[in-house]
């Protein structure tokens, strides 16, 4: 019998749904109405959310002060819509009443800065209308997605939730340099899309929680963010790390309130178990289509590059940066290359001032955007071209993810696009000089 | 929810495996628009695959849908199925994609094990979604499926997330007994 005050085992992210959903137990399939620790809707569905709820006559809240209205789909507003929906934005946060409005140009990444603002800690449950939000399970915390229904969430405080059922992920073995968790990202999503007669998982991820184990202290807190992001692309609903010390540490120096840390039962009931050797893996890249289109980057390494772009929700932490930073440090972009560096949030952007980042970027010839979502968000700015390639830290890579169809998408690690940027072309990060530099 | 038409009879139409909601269902260009006005989204339903749907679906008609239907969970093709009345049958679909429908108030069920060999485009379907009953009244078929679960009726029968925070906002607001 494990050493829990359960009946039955659970696991995390059970634990977690059930205090907030105030029972003792909770079952996959079952369907409970968890109260949040706070929710989060971002800049490109307040209009709906609140057209939908002004409609109905109800203009409060059932608690603005639980509600995070955050700006990073649109930072620039670099169209007339987009104006006008900042300027709704804004209308809508005074009319509701929400103090917590983080505007264009403040707090950056709504996946990104809320985990280093300390509102985010391990245990930590909430609502968000965007899938991304499971990037949180890197931290210990859970969040659900519910997309247009953040309205139901927004006037009564909670929404239904069917207790997802989870699937275990051990890690064994360590990567290698310059091998990412980026690159381990792209290699798991391959495996979750095929069968084992094709080399894959061969299990359903849709709409489980995929939970990490094993040799997981390797994976300070950007990469297991970084984990976090392509299993979502694959459908999972949510991914979790039980948080190392180090971690829960990171948390207590910031957290907004007080919190309790979860971790799965020994007994907890998985629907699959399964083991990852990663000694082996090489760097990856993602070929153009989806991020599970994962390769072995030296299948296409010389392939020229027009664009390249680090940031987004899987990979827009400070770590991030900063090891794209190691390899751009006393380089230079290559010549036809344009290199875009989105941080996940503003202060990021500060820090990358105060410790010299934002001059080896600029001095590099990369351009710096203001912290959120970058070209990843439908493609509203730094774009590509028809016929251009494009290699990115982006989440996803489908035709036209960022500008024209028939542009080539790839994904790498942040290292990787940053050692692609200087040459000019798809470049393995363990063959040029900055490597050996950092090894 | 006594008076909600959970049963419906129509012609189904069927569709294959794995039919995405951008461009399966509904153009992408609709869905990045956000567009949510039932009236605009009608013309354009299963427009890239079958043009003209919208102008043979009638309230009633079920889609009947193999494995995996209505991949990517955007709502803008099921809140032209709710205005239109269509109802939904298929052998599996995303769960984000099944919670989209019901939140626009689809009639909707999941988990069909092999209904698309039981009927073909054009024949007279009888469904309850409550009971999770399908009947072929071309083929005299008759299969249990399982239904829409319980706690999530209300929510279809309100129409939808919406019709759901209507009646909530008026218990709300009701007077105290």
């Amino acid at each position: 019998m494990a050493d829990t005050e359960h009946a039955v085992g659970m696991t995390a992210v059970e634990k977690i749904l059930a205090r907030a959903s105030g029972v003792a137990d909770v079952k996959p399939g079952e369907i409970v109405y968890p109260v949040p620790d706070f929710i989060v809707i971002h800049d490109g569905v307040v209009t709906a959310a609140k057209r939908e709820l002004d409609a109905l006559g109800i203009t409060r809240l059932a608690d603005p002060d639980k509600v995070v209205m955050v700006t990073d789909h649109d930072v620039l507003y670099t169209n007339e819509l987009a104006v006008k929906r900042g300027a709704f934005n804004r209308r809508a946060a005074r009319e509701w009443g929400v103090k917590q409005f983080f505007d264009a140009g403040q707090g950056g990444h709504g996946h990104i800065f809320p985990m280093e603002q300390g509102m985010v800690t391990p245990g930590t449950l909430y609502f968000d209308n965007d899938r991304h939000c499971t990037n949180v399970g890197g931290i210990g915390a859970a969040a659900f997605r519910v997309g247009t229904e953040i309205s139901r969430v927004l006037a009564t405080g909670t929404n239904w939730i069917m207790v997802p059922k989870t699937v275990r992920l051990n890690i064994t073995g360590r990567l290698q340099s310059g091998v990412y968790a980026r690159d381990l990202g792209f290699h798991i999503a391959r495996q979750l899309r095929y069968g084992s007669a094709d080399g894959g998982f061969g299990i359903d991820i849709d709409y489980r929680v995929l939970e990490f184990a094993g040799e997981l202290e390797q994976f300070n807190l950007a990469a297991r963010v970084s984990l976090c992001s392509t299993p979502t692309e694959m459908r999972a609903i949510g991914v979790f790390f039980p948080p190392s010390d180090q971690i829960i540490d990171y948390a207590k120096a910031r957290a907004a309130r007080p919190f309790t840390p979860m971790f799965s039962d020994p007994d907890a009931s998985y629907e699959a178990r399964i083991d990852l050797d990663v000694s082996t893996l090489e760097p990856q890249v993602a070929l153009p289509g989806a991020p599970h289109n994962a390769a072995n980057l030296s299948s296409v390494a010389g392939t020229r590059i027009d664009h390249a772009f680090i940031g987004s929700c899987g990979s827009g932490m400070w770590d991030d940066l900063q090891l794209a930073a190691s390899y751009l440090k006393g380089q230079k972009v290559a010549p036809g290359v344009r290199l875009l560096i989105v941080p996940g949030s503003e202060q990021s952007t500060r820090r990358m001032l105060r410790d010299g980042l934002m001059q080896i970027f600029i001095e590099a010839g990369a351009f710096v955007l203001p912290a959120g979502c970058g070209p990843c968000a439908s493609g509203r700015t730094g774009l590509v071209h028809s016929g251009e390639v494009s290699i990115s830290t982006a989440v996803g890579n489908g035709a036209g993810r960022f500008g024209a169809k028939d542009a080539e998408l790839f994904l790498g690690s942040p290292a990787t696009v940053a050692a692609s940027a200087v040459r000019g072309c798809i470049t393995d990060p363990r063959t040029v000089v900055a490597f050996h530099e950092l090894h | 929810m006594t008076e909600f038409g959970w049963v419906l009879k129509g012609r189904c139409y069927k569709l294959g495996h794995d039919v995405p909601h951008p461009g399966g269902v509904i153009p992408n260009r609709l869905i990045t628009a956000r567009e949510m006005d039932p009236q605009k989204l009608i013309p354009h339903l299963f427009e890239e695959t079958d043009p003209g749907f919208h102008e043979r679906a009638k309230a009633g008609d079920i889609i009947v849908a193999g494995r995996n239907f209505g991949m990517g969970p955007k709502v803008n093709g099921y809140i032209a199925m709710q205005a239109i009345g269509l109802g939904i049958v298929c052998e599996s679909m995303p769960f984000l994609a099944y919670r989209a429908a019901i939140g626009c108030g689809v009639r909707v069920l999941t988990d069909c094990f092999n209904v698309t060999e039981l009927c073909d485009t054009g024949d007279e379907l009888e469904v309850d979604f409550q009971t999770g009953q399908f009947i072929n009244r071309t083929r005299d078929i008759h299969k249990e499926y399982p239904p829409l679960p319980e706690t999530l009726q209300e929510i279809v029968a309100l129409g939808g997330n919406t019709g759901w925070l209507k009646r909530w906002w008026q218990q709300q607001n009701a007077p105290q007994p």
